[in-house]
């Protein structure tokens, strides 16, 4: 075993992340772990970078204990990891960026040609190919990412942790990088890599831990499963689903057609057509970072699209900005409520009066009516069981739950026809949860329409009429209510395909 | 419940103290700092601080120098509230000072008209000028991204240049009997803002920008726009997902910050020295004053008045200290540089984050549309 | 206007005279800026250490202890700087014209206490910055014209220049240094403790500012006078916009902020223009950064070409 790690526990305030987790790696071994979002994939794997530290459990590498306080120490044993976000420096060469901290030297100055020789043959010696001498901002998002492993072989790194890698890279340059950890593995190197893609672990895998909600819920080999059953783990059965009346759908809200976008040298959107009609929850499945985001900027005006059309209530909003498009009907609860969601340092009344700020009754011949913003604030939080003391306090001050309860409020009393509804449960407990799945269904029975994206795939499957799956970017499969169950949408999510056809 | 209900409680009291800690702290530190000065300059400390004292706020004429003296620091102070509590740093209140006043003052020695109109129309030349002087910098950032700092800062020095260069050359005194007085001709008795009954020196410009305090204040907190404002402010992404231009919030608040400060140019040439000096509102350095004040208040305009005339007093203080003891005016300015010195730094709770924010790119970039606090487990 | 050859050499001595103070604080500039501190304090901070180089000299009449403590002093003053920025996440702007404040208020303060005038105090028998005289160049007028009244740290001015330049990008220091200001956080994350890297790169190029004052008080006259920065600390910030921070490009657009104040001399005769001529470096400065940024993000929206190898 290069390492184990027993009886990881790793809390977030009240958010458990890590259960008990207990995992190992041998050598030469690609191990896969899987899991959705808040799984605690992401965060098992960061205490064994050092990046974070574990409240309990202990760290074995090559059997001997460890205690990181920081990714220095991981390294140092021979840990590297490929992080999501990279760390590199633009304007200098692919050779200087993979020898900063280990800088080779004549003196104090720096041998460059000495640099380049090495770092050529390292790269020869991975069959990671690269030019020495290009400056990282004129690389392709894969070879850059060639770049952070080749930093990893260059301090010697044993372990490699790849999370989520594939999230940047087109097609082909998946390909590669599975080949290149194949190769990796065979020379020696053990391997860690943090995914949803399904194929990618069949692909590449030799053994694999499925995680969900804190735990580790399974461990196969790969050559004893397959596809559906790992779907199935990582997805489960969990809430009961409502039994919601189907009402039949009324006329069209919004339409969007042909979407596409390119951003940083990918297609983030692919040629996205879906529809929302009054009276109707829609619901888009899929896993984070598939394009979901994107969509939804472009939908609400705060991203313009490379090519495509978006109608709301029949009319071409595809260049309309973001004020225009709440005026033509448009309420949108954003995915982060900190970030796009919030004045965080504002009082609850300012938080709610955002979008209607120059309107009656808040507003009269440019002067606000303070007193009215602080009843309508307070009728909110009464209507919509806020936990806040008065519309005077602060939004930080809030709970995550509640805080989103009263975005939820606010955009909910636009009377918007259409309203657009991002990952709305995100970190919020379940009676919260519970509240605001009521409200979306009341304003449904009222006629509204709601568009709804979440990774939570019990959430899509409880309150949508119709759910669209969208993957890298593109939509790849229509549902109505009832017509495919859990399992069969966690293959197509991870980009797989339905049994039948 | 009831300990959040206390924690809540005491937070209300301790954010107010809090809110004067800082400004007390950092005036306290500097007297201090400042009489260790006084003392190498060979004077009794407690003497030369009273003199100070008595020099600023002693008597009735002291106190409306101090007043008068006030005046354009109130309306720096004002311009730097509006720009800063919208987010945007600018540092420009000199060149539009600087401009504003010379603006004012030719526009009153030479508009035909009577006396009333001639005062309200060099006024409003002086918002004028001040406010477009201010939109540059805002078309700069807007469109080049030259960061407002760089702009601003060269732009004062472009302004005080100019406005030298055509006090010099182009609208010189003509009945200047030094010949090296650079200053345009004095306003007549028709067009100054006239003194407050009383003999006291303090001019109308004060009442003026005493009511400029009342309406910044106003406009900040109780209109639309100044809620828009100030959600920019606080998160410049939340004032965009709620349909916020940026672009019209931005040149609307360049042109509100840039017409406040030249007002305060106009108040001092029409108000106290009746005409526009080479290098008066550079060498005073009134727009630096209320930016100082401006700190202190965190921002709030009825503080930065309270300020502005503080800093005003301290000014004048100096100036008596100076007469009366060997111990330099220049002292003042090492005080109120060591109180800015203390205070660049409270910000940094509120700047850094707002400096993250929108730093962290603009939303064009996915990548930063999923960083909830909670989630990425 | 005599336009002569002798004219045009003792233009382009001026030139070089002007420069080089201009240069030294660039280059400090530059190195701050190349660590993402952005260093306001420089007029303040050339001030002082013109004012104390000349009170040292003043008192213990020896020329190299005199340039040392003025280069304490650049070093002590931007030291504060970097603490206020860097350490206490101070606000540039506000820390720099603090600093500048409290440097042009003190400097004017001991001078009245100390010298008893708020204007000009001159020794005349005091010795300044030794002038050098290069051998061989008695031997030419044309040279002797441009390297006249040059002392040794005008000289030092641009081999400093080079020393940074090969600090900055031959040596493994440097390297790291300029690592910094391309991402501090890919630096920080690898494993360098960034604030200290960037405290003492900070500190220790606060000595050529040190320099800078010297030639300014001790230089071709000795002498300290209220203003005597004159602005060139600001002037030096436009120089490290225009030139983007390079040492080597600190040369060129010292000498363009040389030459516009040595023409500005010249110019005399034509007065009209001598304030508007001020506001070339200003609006010079604003230009190049427009420019600049423009020019990034033409390059940043550029499609991501492949490169050769795959």
């Amino acid at each position: 075993m290069v390492f184990e790690m027993k009886n990881i526990v790793k809390n977030y305030g009240s958010l458990c992340a890590n259960d008990h987790v207990s995992i190992h790696l041998n050598k030469g071994e690609i191990l896969a772990i899987i899991g959705e979002n808040g799984a605690g994939k992401s965060t098992i794997t960061k205490i064994l970078y050092g990046l974070e530290k574990p409240d309990e459990g202990e760290i074995f590498v090559d059997g001997k204990q460890v205690r990181f306080r920081s990714p220095t120490d991981a390294m140092a044993v021979g840990i590297g990891m490929v992080q999501q976000h990279f760390m590199l420096f633009e304007s200098m060469s692919i050779a200087e960026n993979i020898v900063f901290k280990n800088e080779i030297t004549k003196g104090p100055f720096l041998d460059r040609k000495k640099t380049i020789k090495t770092v050529t043959a390292l790269s020869k010696q991975y069959g990671l190919e690269i030019d020495p001498e290009a400056k990282i901002e004129d690389c392709s998002v894969g070879i850059r990412q060639r770049v952070e492993i080749l930093k990893i072989l260059y301090q010697n790194a044993n372990i490699i942790i790849f999370d989520e890698p594939s999230a940047v890279l087109t097609p082909l340059e998946v390909e590669a990088l599975l080949e290149t950890m194949k190769q990796l593995a065979k020379m020696g190197k053990s391997i860690v890599l943090i995914t949803h893609k399904l194929h990618e672990v069949i692909s590449a895998a030799d053994r694999i831990y499925v995680m969900r909600r804190g735990h580790v819920v399974a461990e196969r080999i790969k050559s004893e499963t397959n596809s559906d059953e790992l779907a199935y783990l990582m997805v489960g059965k969990q809430m009961e689903l409502r039994q919601i009346k189907p009402q039949p759908a009324g006329r069209q809200l919004l339409q969007v057609r042909s979407l596409s976008l390119m951003s940083g040298g990918r297609d983030v959107l692919r040629d996205v057509n879906l529809q929302v009609s009054a009276g109707e929850i829609v619901g888009i499945a899929g896993v984070s970072g598939n394009g979901q985001v994107e969509l939804i900027q472009c939908l609400t005006g705060l991203l313009k699209p490379g090519s495509g059309t978006v109608l709301l209530q029949g009319t071409d909003v595809t260049h309309s900005s973001v004020c225009q498009r709440r005026a033509a009907g448009m309420a949108y609860v954003p995915e982060d409520r900190y970030l796009w969601g919030s004045a965080p340092s504002g009082t609850l009344s300012e938080n709610t009066l955002m979008g209607k700020e120059s309107k009656e009754p808040f507003c009269k011949n440019g002067f606000l009516k303070k007193k009215t913003v602080e009843e309508y604030c307070q009728t909110l939080i009464s209507k919509y069981d806020v936990r806040a003391l008065s519309p005077r306090q602060r939004m930080s001050e809030m709970s995550g739950g509640n805080a989103q309860k009263l975005i939820v409020a606010r955009e909910m009393q636009m009377d918007a026809p259409l309203m657009i509804s991002c990952e709305p449960t995100r970190g919020v407990d379940i009676g919260a949860m519970l509240f605001i799945h009521d409200q979306m269904l009341r304003m449904r029975s009222e006629g509204s329409g709601i568009l709804l994206v979440s990774s939570e795939l019990s959430e899509i499957m409880t309150l949508s009429d119709r759910i669209y799956v969208m993957f890298e970017g593109r939509i790849c499969g229509e549902f109505q209510r009832g017509s495919i169950d859990e399992r069969a949408l966690g293959v197509l999510m991870l980009g797989g395909k339905k049994a039948d056809g | 419940m009831v300990k959040r209900r206390k924690t809540l409680e005491a937070g209300g009291v301790s954010k107010v103290l809090q809110s004067l800690l800082q400004p007390l702290g950092a005036v306290l530190i500097s007297l201090v700092l400042g009489a260790i000065i006084i003392a190498v300059s060979g004077e009794d400390v407690l003497n030369a601080y009273g003199i100070m004292l008595h020099g600023g706020f002693g008597n009735g004429n002291y106190l409306a120098a101090t007043i008068s003296r006030a005046t354009p620091i109130i309306m720096g102070g004002l311009a730097v509230c509006v720009a800063w509590k919208a987010g945007y740093e600018a540092m420009g209140g000199e060149g539009q000072m600087i401009l504003g006043a010379l603006a004012s003052a030719l526009v009153a020695l030479y508009v035909p008209g009577n006396g009333t109109v001639r005062i309200i129309l060099a006024i409003a030349a002086a918002m004028l000028v001040g406010a477009l002087y201010s939109a540059i910098s805002g078309w700069l950032y807007q469109r080049f991204g030259v960061n407002f700092i760089i702009s601003t800062l060269m732009m004062n020095y472009i302004a005080n240049n100019v406005a030298s260069y055509l006090t010099t050359y182009v609208v010189k005194d003509p009945e200047a009997l030094d010949l090296n007085s650079v200053q345009t001709a004095k306003l007549p008795e028709s067009v100054r803002l006239g003194k407050l009954a009383g003999g006291l020196p303090i001019h109308w410009g004060f009442v003026l920008a005493v009511l400029a305090v009342a309406a910044v204040f106003i406009v900040i907190n109780y209109t639309a726009f100044g809620y828009k404002a100030r959600m920019g402010g606080i998160n410049e992404r939340f004032a965009r997902y709620g349909g916020i231009n940026s672009k019209k919030m931005l040149f609307s608040i360049m042109l509100l910050s840039g017409a406040l400060a030249g007002m305060g140019g106009a108040f001092e040439v029409l108000g106290s020295k009746y005409r526009y000096i080479d290098q008066m509102i550079f060498t005073a350095g009134f727009a630096w004053s209320g930016m100082v004040a401006a700190l202190l208040a965190n921002f709030n305009p009825f503080g930065t008045m309270f300020a502005a005339i503080m800093l005003a007093g301290l000014s004048n203080g100096g100036s008596a200290m100076q007469r009366s003891t060997e111990v330099p005016v220049e002292a003042v300015s090492v005080i109120e540089g060591i109180i800015m010195l203390l205070m660049s730094v409270k910000l940094l709770s509120v700047l850094r984050v707002r400096f993250k924010k929108r730093k962290a790119g603009d939303g064009n970039s996915p990548q930063n549309g999923g960083t909830c606090v909670e989630e990425m487990v | 206007m005599n336009v002569s050859l002798e004219y045009l050499l003792s233009v382009l001595n001026s030139t070089v005279r002007y420069m080089t103070p201009i240069l030294l604080v660039t280059l400090c500039a530059g190195i701050c800026s190349k660590v993402n501190v952005f260093n306001i304090a420089l007029e303040g901070t050339l001030l002082a250490a013109a004012f104390f180089g000349f009170l040292a000299q003043y008192y213990f009449r020896n020329i190299f202890l005199s340039v040392l403590i003025a280069m304490l002093v650049g070093m002590l003053i931007t030291l504060l700087m970097a603490f206020f920025v860097v350490k206490l996440k101070g606000h540039p702007m506000i820390v720099g014209m603090a600093i500048n404040t409290i440097a042009t208020g003190l400097t004017t303060l001991l001078l009245s206490v100390i010298f008893h005038t708020k204007g000009l105090i001159s020794e005349p028998g005091m010795e300044g910055l030794t002038k050098v005289v290069l051998p061989g160049v008695q031997n030419s007028p044309v040279l002797e014209s441009i390297f006249s009244s040059l002392t040794v740290v005008d000289y030092l001015a641009f081999l400093m220049a080079f020393a940074v330049f090969v600090f900055l990008y031959k040596t493994k220091t440097g390297f790291r240094l300029r690592a910094i200001g391309i991402n501090e956080e890919a630096a920080g994350s690898l494993g360098i403790h960034v604030q200290k890297y960037q405290i003492i790169a900070c500190t220790i190029s606060g000595s050529m500012i040190g320099l800078a004052g010297c030639l300014l008080s001790l230089g071709s006259v000795t002498l300290f006078v209220q203003k005597i920065s004159a602005a060139r600390g600001y002037i030096a910030l436009a120089a490290d916009s225009l030139c983007m921070s390079h040492p080597l490009g600190a040369i060129a657009s010292s000498a363009l902020f040389g030459f516009t104040t040595a023409l500005s001399y010249v110019l005399q005769k034509t007065p009209v223009r001598q304030q508007l001529l001020n506001c070339i470096p200003w609006i010079a400065t604003i230009v190049a950064v427009a420019v600049y940024n423009v020019d990034a993000l033409r390059k940043k929206n550029k499609p991501k070409k492949k490169t050769p190898k795959k």
